[in-house]
């Protein structure tokens, strides 16, 4: 993980993928490229009007190692994701595609696993699969099977924008972090921690729903999917959007203890780490309590709790609060060197 | 009163000769290393060997530079090394970093009896640090010899005690782990504040 200026990479590297700067660098190189025919706003989804209404769009690749896991495997991830991203602008999500890779030598009966979890998973998040494409590549140019999955939704409310935050906004996380990336970690390296932390993985547009409803009318102005890239990235993104310095106090954040464990084993710091279930949002002062009083009497958000602030200030960078009272940046990665969550 | 076994990680000549900082860190450790687990066969205590196989189908096996698989089942370099394997002792296969990691192992060491375990083993920082703390997850008491794993990077081996010190294990020189079984009769469970 290095920190601090860098010479563009001439060629596409696994950090490109993760998350952090080099993810939003190769993002801009696309947005540039792509020039006028580009109209998105770099929200998690794209609020577009259609013959005087709205609606939400947005996709999503998965490539997750390994594709199967102690609760969950990728199609349950590539559902929530899209479904999530659809909820966090505020849209009711409806529709979705569903694009297979799959590697020759792939059991049926693996498939049938994940289009099973695809199945539930929409059940619960009230989405259904529109229509799909599979495609079909030689052993060894996938591994195993990759999904993509894009999805539409309606607008019953005001859509969330980054651009509603204020000063003084209240930043509320929805759950633990760090508990996605030490399941997988732990499934893949074999590490011992993969029974005692369970993957986040959740459709959250229930839950985003009821807190709406709960806030009253506007008072939650933005929300984020907190996924590649972590805590962190969110936080980076929108003091960078903002122009104003986000503060959030490192004592609060929710944290599972063995997920501490593991992440002190591997030198990692949860705040840079992939999730599946957790929404980071922002939040008027005046609904900080209703809206945690309807998040933990929800079960995906039993454990949300208030984490800092928008402050005031123009200097867009993120402060890190420690135990003591001491104030730090916290600095944005330019990798992260652990691929392949999401 | 639970029975105490003595779990060893990686005693392999694949492993161990990995690296020449490897090979010095474990002859540097093998004399006291031995003579602790004489000690312990001798006091009627299981030895239990955790030996590394390298499945072909796994993708994120680590390979050698030429491409070949190390650690393969039924190789030489996957062998347990014949000074640190007496007759009596149990070897367990494992394809991952902790020894319990759908292994036999916590189902042998149930079916034995053993409620107390001492990892030992290489690397510190990686196998003994996943083995222990996948140990103490499934309520047993972990202690750790520390003059009994080993790290080719000495501080790597160092930051691996501190942790299994703070969360998860109870860290002696092996002397010390005799001596409180002379003494005791048993090694004392740490009470460990991390879990709620």
């Amino acid at each position: 993980m290095e920190h601090g200026k860098h010479e563009a990479s001439p060629e596409i590297v696994l950090d490109h993928g993760s998350g952090a700067q080099l993810s939003r660098e190769l993002v801009s190189l696309i947005v540039e490229t792509l020039g006028d025919v580009h109209i998105g706003e770099m929200e998690d989804s794209a609020t577009l009007s259609v013959r005087g209404g709205r609606i939400a769009m947005t996709t999503d690749s998965f490539v997750v190692d390994p594709p199967f896991f102690g609760n969950g495997d990728i199609g349950k991830i590539a559902v929530c994701g899209t479904v999530n991203d659809l909820a966090v602008a505020g849209a009711t999500p409806l529709y979705l595609t569903l694009g297979m890779i799959l590697e020759t030598g792939l059991p049926i009966e693996r498939l049938v696993r994940v289009l099973t979890s695809v199945r539930e998973t929409a059940r619960e998040a009230g989405v259904h699969i529109v229509c799909g494409d599979t495609k079909v590549v030689r052993k060894g140019e996938a591994d195993q099977i990759y999904l993509n999955t894009a999805g539409v939704g309606i607008f019953e409310r005001e859509p969330l924008r980054m651009g509603r935050v204020r000063p003084g906004d209240r930043v509320v996380l929805t759950g633990p972090i760090g508990n996605h990336t030490v399941h997988l970690l732990s499934i893949r390296e074999g590490l011992g921690f993969e029974q005692r932390v369970l993957s986040d993985c959740a459709p959250l547009n229930g839950l985003l729903g009821t807190i709406l409803d709960e806030a009253g009318e506007g008072l939650v102005h933005s929300a984020r999917d907190v996924t590649r890239g972590g805590l962190a990235a969110v936080l980076h993104e929108y003091a960078g959007a903002l122009g104003r310095t986000v503060r959030i106090d490192r004592e609060a954040l929710p944290i599972q203890p063995e997920t501490v464990m593991a992440m002190d084993m591997l030198g990692i710091d949860p705040i840079h780490t992939a999730n599946e279930g957790c929404l980071c949002l922002f939040v008027d002062p005046a609904a900080e309590e209703r809206v945690l009083a309807a998040l933990r009497s929800h079960r995906y958000g039993s454990q949300a709790v208030t984490i800092g602030e928008v402050t005031g200030d123009t200097e867009p960078v993120v402060l890190s609060r420690d135990r003591a009272g001491q104030e730090s940046v916290l600095e944005e990665l330019r990798g992260a060197e652990l691929p392949r969550l999401c | 009163m639970g029975k105490i076994a003595v779990l060893t990680n990686d005693i392999q000549s694949d492993v161990v000769g990995k690296t020449p900082e490897r090979t010095a860190a474990v002859e540097a450790a093998r004399p006291r290393f031995l003579g602790f687990l004489a000690e312990m066969r001798r006091r009627g205590h299981g030895i239990y060997h955790l030996q590394l196989v390298n499945l072909p189908d796994d993708p994120n096996v680590e390979r050698d530079p030429d491409g070949t698989l190390p650690l393969q089942r039924g190789s030489r370099g996957a062998a347990i090394i014949e000074d640190f394997l007496a007759p009596s002792d149990v070897v367990v296969e494992k394809n991952k970093d902790s020894g319990f990691y759908e292994t036999e192992l916590h189902a042998r060491l149930q079916a034995d009896g053993v409620d107390t375990v001492l990892v030992t083993g290489l690397q510190t920082q990686i196998c003994v640090q996943t083995t222990a703390a996948d140990a103490f997850f499934r309520g047993y008491n972990v202690w750790v010899p520390s003059d009994c794993v080993v790290s080719g990077n000495p501080e790597d081996r160092d930051r691996a005690l501190d942790w299994l010190g703070g969360y998860c294990a109870t860290v002696a020189e092996s002397d010390e782990i005799l001596a409180a079984l002379d003494r005791d009769g048993e090694l004392a469970r740490k009470v460990v504040k991390i879990l709620p």
